[in-house]
């Protein structure tokens, strides 16, 4: 993984906006990185349903999947070890801890955009429940499906997926899609669009 | 029945597929009863194996919420599997649920879990197949409760990724090291890979234990091919692989994902075949769930969480102030320790209840493996069961009784023993006399069915003011244990009780007793001449090749500057004048020694109002105007706390100058980022801070503030759905008419939200929590 590439969506998890990180601050977050890649425990399952399954049905994500020719359902995690490293870090070295986790927040995104890649370009960005209205008690149907407890991914029971740097989403098959702020879970409290700034290349999809 | 580790068995192979296959969904348990003849049918089409696996891989009661009793799925599964005419044995998979500290799932309630399942089946199942399990602590209490609620064989897999090592961070040899240690029938791995991937696993898993070895794994890796995800690993393929771990030693054979009957009944014409199993040397050792510490050699053993002689030790026990000894644990295992030793005996506590608590503390905050020191058996079992892991166990000695109380333990839990060389009457003034006692303990641990490498001796230390002459006389017992073939151990700085400049004895006596052959001196990591001591020993013995580990030690080594103790990290570039800078700019490793300074001019309360409060007063604005961001006050708030607690011992002891606040994340939520900051910053304020921690029940928060009476309870929760959580624990707080504030904050949260709730404010972050706290205490300012 390249880190210089990562760096400004770390910078983004850390809530940099206008002003330049400094030369310590970089210095950590690329140490970060490199403890974070020997840490990290990447695993993607997904799986392409038969049918859709009914909960995919209702708003928003029958709008979402309209015009594409399929689904695909996906949990991802870069493991325990994180989820461990971090919770020592805020113990230990608290300034480390907070850059480590804006590290593998940015390190999972990045480590399954690039596993998407291998699917196929037809498809659309990963919708996870949360987003765009959504509820995210919506992920328990995804877990029926897929028993991610097989890459060793858990649902507690306010629906919180343990190790903490997992996802669960929803990719449409047959449509290429790319993410928006419109289908961003965080539009209404974004304080980055505020100061006129912009995670995604387009604000509608 | 064919003998696992003789001969051959070959297990079933995919279920899930299979279900699919036949245009079966839904919860795949409840099938056993609404698709019986269905189940049936796979079961039949199995048939080609030993053993058929019943269809109850998700039937605990953490997971299934299904419309039937487990008792009911259970029986009917193991009587639908029945139809292949084979042995039947329990699917037993994960919680899926996440084990503590990670998740909320306790050792106890997963493990009465697993008994349920045990209970209902024993008498009618003929085993256990416990597999996919990706957590070292789930999967002991699984075997822990199938050992003591069944008498059937228990075979016992984990799921392994490309990086080798389980979901959860365990790597294959600490995996065969817990799960032979805990007496299991056949260990291995299932799921996950393709045979082709899992090879190196496995030929570590051979290596590293003699129990028969079980693999399972998917057809291949799973390929998205026209909108459909396929296994494409052919039969052939499969049984060349098969065949080349068979080769390997490997016992049972079986498939996971992906995997039909075609493929089982291939793999089925190796049944029976004799199994090869290359020979192991044992090695003594033990496990933590990601760190496995083999004692040979000279390993180090923290001896500094033992409270004899240690005053802060021994209030901090009696106080359940157990970041003090996570502290402690933190720091032995930065200066080098290779293992932990942990004592609780107080005769204020009840030893019991204690040792598991401070196990698991410690074990949420280092990797290194413990040693579990008591003199009361029970206390021993309790840490040891609580232990993730495999630990050493201290201790017995010669005498009978004591021996036939702990090795029954040792056995059980797989644990390594030390033995004292020592019995009824004393310590034996000769070596002679010490090993014949080691040599007893040695052939007695052997009777419980403990093998030498599960065995080391401690040859005991006596002080050299009292009985100087015997001194040589350890030295030469361990001499004489090496010859037993088992590790030994020293309580090396007992030594010097009683006489001046006590490191130098230690140091020269440590020395000494290296060279006669000792394995692991119980000794303090944090003297930084006795490390060197080791690390020197080790290039000279030749056991440190090359001189690598103390090359990279004493790399930046300067004899004007340092002693033989290990070079500090680098040297910090930056560095501050003033305690204001030093804050401003979140230098923590000076603040301390700045505010030692400044209080050297200042009054105490001077430096926290005019320095202190200043100092983060400019941080603040700069975090809320954009021009500095959230690891830098985090850094600040550090540098600041540090300082506050240097001021703390300048104050007179019932002094606070601002009130305790209460924090917790509250019931269901185990985010803990955003609070754990909110308590950094409030103590860089000068708050006394209470922290319950995460997951944080009704009850607590509420007993919590009437014992503290605090001026304000801060909640924090990420989700919408734990906010509910929230909303409980403020109507109980108001309900016991609180008198604190009521703060809460999260990603989630808003003020309509917190007034909704019922809450007094919302702040949207830490910082703003502590600025209205001044505002609203202005006399604690």
């Amino acid at each position: 993984m390249n880190f210089s590439e990562l760096k400004p969506s770390v910078y983004n998890y850390l809530g940099f906006r206008s002003v330049e990180p400094s030369e310590e601050t970089d210095e950590l977050i690329m140490s970060c990185l490199a403890q974070l890649e020997k840490a990290a425990q990447f695993n993607y399952l997904y799986k392409v349903p038969d049918t859709i399954p009914d909960f995919l049905q209702k708003k928003p994500y029958s709008d979402f999947l309209s015009g594409t020719k399929g689904v695909i359902l996906c949990v991802t995690t870069i493991g325990a070890e994180v989820d461990r490293t971090i919770h020592r870090l805020m113990r230990t070295d608290m300034t480390k801890g907070v850059v480590f986790d804006a590290c593998a927040n940015a390190y999972l995104e990045a480590k399954a955009d690039e596993f998407e890649k291998k699917l196929g370009d037809d498809l659309t960005y990963r919708f996870c429940p949360g987003y765009g209205g959504s509820s995210v008690d919506d992920l328990k149907y995804i877990f029926q499906l897929l028993r991610p407890e097989k890459i060793g991914v858990t649902l507690n029971e306010n629906n919180f997926m343990l190790p903490a740097k997992s996802m669960a989403g929803i990719i449409g098959i047959g449509k290429n899609v790319k993410k928006s702020c419109e289908g961003c879970f965080m539009l209404p409290h974004c304080e980055y669009r505020k100061e006129g700034k912009r995670c995604y290349k387009q604000d509608k999809t | 029945m064919l003998q696992a580790g003789q001969n051959v068995i070959v297990f079933d192979g995919g279920f899930g597929s299979e279900l699919e296959r036949r245009g079966l969904y839904g919860i795949p348990e409840d099938l056993n009863i609404t698709a019986s003849e269905e189940i049936k049918e796979i079961h039949r089409a199995y048939s080609c194996a030993d053993i058929a696996t019943a269809n109850t891989f998700g039937l605990n009661r953490i997971k299934y919420h299904g419309a039937f009793s487990i008792e009911q799925i259970a029986k009917q599964a193991v009587e639908n599997a029945r139809a292949s005419g084979k042995k039947v044995f329990v699917d037993i998979g994960p919680t899926g649920a996440m084990m503590e500290p990670l998740g909320t799932l306790t050792f106890d309630k997963a493990y009465e879990a697993f008994a349920e399942i045990a209970d209902i089946t024993n008498d009618i199942a003929d085993g256990y197949i416990v597999e996919t399990f990706a957590d070292l602590y789930e999967i002991k209490a699984c075997i822990l409760a199938l050992k003591e609620h069944s008498d059937k064989p228990v075979y016992a897999t984990m799921t392994f990724d490309a990086t080798e090592r389980t979901l959860t961070g365990s790597t294959p040899e600490i995996v065969a090291n817990t799960l032979s240690g805990l007496g299991v029938d056949a260990l291995g791995v299932n799921c996950s890979l393709g045979p082709k991937e899992l090879l190196p696993v496995v030929e570590r898993l051979l290596k590293a234990s003699d129990k028969p070895v079980i693999v399972q794994p998917n057809r291949g890796l799973p390929i998205l091919e026209n909108g459909k995800t396929v296994y494409k690993l052919g039969i052939d393929e499969f049984e060349e692989y098969t065949e080349k771990m068979l080769d390997m030693g490997v016992s049972i054979i079986g498939g996971c994902c992906g995997t039909t009957p075609e493929f089982i009944q291939r793999i089925s014409r190796f049944s029976g075949r004799k199994v090869n199993r290359p020979v192991i040397i044992p090695k003594t050792v033990i496990n933590s769930p990601t760190v496995l510490t083999e004692i040979d050699g000279v390993k180090i053993c923290g001896e500094r969480l033992n409270p004899t002689g240690k005053k802060a030790l021994k209030e901090a026990l009696i106080n359940e102030n157990y970041d003090y000894l996570t502290d402690e644990a933190i720091k032995q295992q930065e200066a080098g320790a290779d293992l932990l030793d942990v004592n609780v005996g107080l005769p204020q506590l009840d030893e019991k209840k204690v040792m598991p608590e401070v196990v698991r503390k410690i074990q949420e905050y280092t990797d290194l493996p413990l040693q579990i020191d008591s003199s009361d058996p029970a206390a021993i079992e309790a840490g040891v069961r609580n232990y993730n892991g495999i630990p050493l166990i201290n201790s017995v000695n010669g005498e009978e009784e004591v021996m036939a109380r702990i090795f029954p333990i040792a056995k059980k839990y797989g644990a390594v023993v030390l033995g004292l060389a020592m019995d009824k009457n004393g310590v034996p003034r000769t070596a002679e006399k010490r090993f014949e006692i080691a040599e007893k303990i040695v052939s007695r641990a052997a009777d419980f069915g403990i093998p030498k490498h599960k065995v080391m001796i401690d040859t005991l230390v006596v002080t050299a003011s009292a009985e100087q002459a015997l001194v040589r006389e350890t030295l030469e017992a361990l001499r004489l244990v090496k010859t037993l073939g088992v590790k030994t151990a020293l309580g090396v700085s007992n030594v010097s009780f009683g006489l001046p400049n006590r490191p130098l004895l230690n140091r020269t006596f440590l020395s000494m007793a290296m060279t006669c052959g000792l394995n692991m001196p119980i000794m303090n990591p944090l003297d930084g001449e006795m490390v060197g001591a080791v690390r020197a020993h080790a290039v000279l013995s030749g056991e440190d090749e090359n001189s690598e580990k103390y090359i990279e030690a004493y790399k930046d080594y300067n004899s004007a500057v340092n002693s033989s103790a290990p070079a500090a990290a680098k040297k910090e570039e930056k560095t501050a004048s003033t305690l204001y800078d030093c804050v401003k700019q979140g230098l923590k490793n000076h603040a301390e020694e700045l505010c030692e300074k400044e209080l050297a001019v200042n009054e105490p309360m001077y430096v926290v109002n005019e320095v202190l409060i200043k100092a983060l007063e400019e941080v603040g604005d700069l975090y809320e105007s954009g021009k500095l961001f959230l690891p830098q006050l985090v850094a600040s708030a550090e540098a600041a706390k540090l300082a506050f607690a240097v001021i703390g011992k300048y104050l007179p002891k019932d002094a606070e100058p601002k009130g305790k606040v209460v924090l917790a994340t509250v019931k269901g939520d185990v985010h803990d980022i955003g609070k754990n900051i909110v308590k950094v910053v409030l103590q860089s304020y000068g708050y006394t801070v209470i922290d319950l921690g995460k997951d944080v029940p009704v009850q607590k928060v509420v007993e919590a503030c009437k014992e503290h009476d605090p001026v304000a309870v801060g909640l924090s929760a990420l989700m919408t759905t734990t906010v509910k959580g929230m909303e409980e624990t403020i109507a109980a707080l108001r309900a016991e008419n609180c008198k604190a504030k009521i703060f809460v904050g999260g990603a989630v949260l808003n003020a309509e939200t917190a007034k909704k709730i019922n809450a007094d404010y919302y702040t949207k972050d830490a910082l703003g929590f502590a600025k209205l706290l001044d505002e609203l205490f202005p006399a604690n300012k």
